[in-house]
């Protein structure tokens, strides 16, 4: 099964990744590359990844997407999760999954509107 | 109980593990189960199912509806031929973290289903069976 | 109960129902199923009751098999055979359970399997008296259906404006519906963009260990969804549980009134706005 292409756009000096309903492992690791590079070619001050449509976070996923946040984080930006389906929250907390030191929103919107009045580059 | 509520699945590839989800989630949602529940299985789905991928390279996993007391339930029994979990209690109490090292799915599937069973011999393999049942 | 006709000093241990008034009295019974089974589990007599619970005329079903009033799940899984043999052992067996009628219909029902034993003790067969109690159960489902209603009804999640839902818990909460109103906040909160729970537990008189998790594994949830719950109304008894149970509480903000929750509430929304639109 062929890695779905992820989109990730650059919307000001922050960037903003669309993931898929389902990915498959290959595409989660996928997305983390494409991230690290895009910040390092555009020097972005923050990250969002729109889960709005995702329906299964597993450990897979929550690990790779705590990583992502750590490595952004040392890049000099912060992440914020947007979108996260109820089911998927619950499921989530049920297993103990953590995401890093993600912020969370409740939608891309907001997400943006948290980055702009966050203060960026904590390092975290 | 219906003819066609039973099925299997091959794992042998990575991208199974989301095929394997798939396959669960359509099963899970033709029994009745509310989105809430579907997740929960189909994560519990990905999580053994990544295991076998993992530790056993191969395996099967089997579904099927069951039922009990005149509740509607569904069945997943995940199989494979691998090296087997030298100590169970272990790792079922394995903390789930995440950092690196893949950690066990067990506890997890564990605390998502309403039940489990875990059979395994080293050098043998691993079973796995859990089981959710639909809320009255 | 009836009783089990065998068993009856003035009938004859020796034949089965052979004994003329007592079989006028077994076989007139409407309410209860009374059948004999031969030691192989074949049906060898049949009442009124019988032909009403269950559905088969006396021809249509002597001689055959006890197993066809079984859901062929319960079949598969050998319940019948084990029946038989647990009476056997134990001089009877009783259980409720699913059966099922001629037409296919499903039925609730409580059934009496005894032994039927002549004087040296030779197994000649079963007695098997069955109650339906499609009623009883039906009875039960429709209370059951009534207190989940209920506890929907008593944890309601409500919009008071824009961006707040309010969530007013009262009485004692268990673990199903710590989760059911977990599940519920939530589904209101992506559902109204709220970015803001006050869950006021005032009403709660106390909570157990499981319950407590439950209510913080909320509290982690709608964090993940990126909403932030105001915990209000905590009562000296429910803080001193949360505490004695070492739960790690600096995460959550806590307010001592739903009224002063609804004035963070307030503080947080007029903030948003001033940042928005430079406006007051």
């Amino acid at each position: 099964m062929a890695t779905e292409n992820i989109s990730v756009i650059k919307l000001r000096n922050l960037l903003l990744v669309t993931v898929p309903p389902d990915p498959d492992d290959q595409t989660v690791s996928a997305l983390q590359e494409q991230v690290l590079q895009a910040m390092a070619q555009h020097e972005c001050r923050g990250l969002v990844l729109d889960i709005s449509t995702v329906e299964t976070l597993d450990s897979f996923f929550a690990r790779t997407i705590a990583e992502t946040v750590q490595m952004v984080g040392l890049m000099g930006g912060r992440t914020v999760l947007a979108g996260m389906r109820a089911s998927v929250a619950v499921t989530a907390t049920q297993l103990g999954l953590t995401m890093g030191k993600a912020l969370t929103a409740l939608d891309v919107d907001r997400a943006l509107d948290l980055l702009d009045s966050a203060p960026s580059g904590d390092g975290v | 109980m219906n003819a066609a509520s039973h099925g299997e699945f091959r794992i042998g590839s990575e991208s199974d593990i989301v095929a394997a989800r798939k396959v669960v989630r359509n099963a899970a949602t033709a029994l009745g189960f509310g989105i809430t529940d579907v997740t929960r299985i189909v994560t519990a789905a990905s999580e053994l199912t990544r295991n076998i991928y993992h530790y056993a390279r191969s395996g099967v996993m089997r579904w099927r509806a069951i039922s009990r007391d005149a509740r509607l339930g569904l069945e997943l029994t995940f199989e494979d031929s691998g090296p087997g979990i030298p100590d169970v209690a272990k790792a079922m109490e394995a903390g789930f973290t995440t950092s690196k090292g893949l950690g066990l799915g067990l506890p997890g599937a564990k605390r998502l289903m309403d039940e489990m069973t875990v059979r395994s011999q080293v050098g043998k393999g691993t079973t796995v069976e859990v089981r959710k049942w639909l809320r009255k | 109960m009836a009783k089990q006709p065998a068993a009856t000093p003035t009938s004859p241990a020796t034949g089965l129902g052979t004994d003329d008034s007592f079989r006028l009295l077994v076989e007139s019974v409407k309410d209860y199923a009374i059948i004999m089974l031969d030691p192989e589990g074949r049906v060898a007599s049949w009442n009124a009751g019988a032909e009403r619970i269950k559905g088969y005329r006396p021809d249509e079903i002597v001689g055959k098999h006890f197993s066809c009033f079984y859901p062929a799940e319960a079949v598969a899984r050998g319940v019948p055979e084990q029946e038989l043999r647990a009476a056997a052992k134990e001089g009877r067996f009783e259980d409720e359970g699913w059966r099922v009628r001629k037409d296919g219909k499903q039925f609730w029902a409580n059934a009496i399997l005894s032994a039927l034993r002549d004087k040296d003790g030779t197994l000649r067969g079963f007695a098997k008296v069955t109650r339906d109690l499609s009623e009883r159960k039906q009875a039960e489902e429709q209370i059951q259906q009534q207190a989940r209603e209920i506890m929907e009804l008593s944890t309601p999640v409500m919009q008071v404006w824009q961006g707040v839902v309010v969530a007013p818990l009262i009485g004692s909460l268990d673990s199903q519906r710590t989760q059911q109103f977990m599940e519920r906040l939530l589904n209101r909160i992506v559902e109204t963009n709220s970015p803001l729970a006050l869950v006021d537990i005032m009403g709660v008189p106390t909570i157990d260990t499981q319950t407590a998790q439950h209510l913080i594994e909320t509290i982690s949830a709608v964090r993940l969804l990126g909403a932030q719950v105001v915990l209000t109304g905590v009562r000296p008894a429910i803080a001193q549980t949360l505490v004695h149970l070492g739960i790690d509480l600096s995460g959550i903000l806590t307010r001592s009134s739903l009224a002063a929750g609804l004035r963070v509430a307030l503080d947080m929304l007029s903030l948003e706005v001033v940042a928005k639109n430079g406006k007051p």
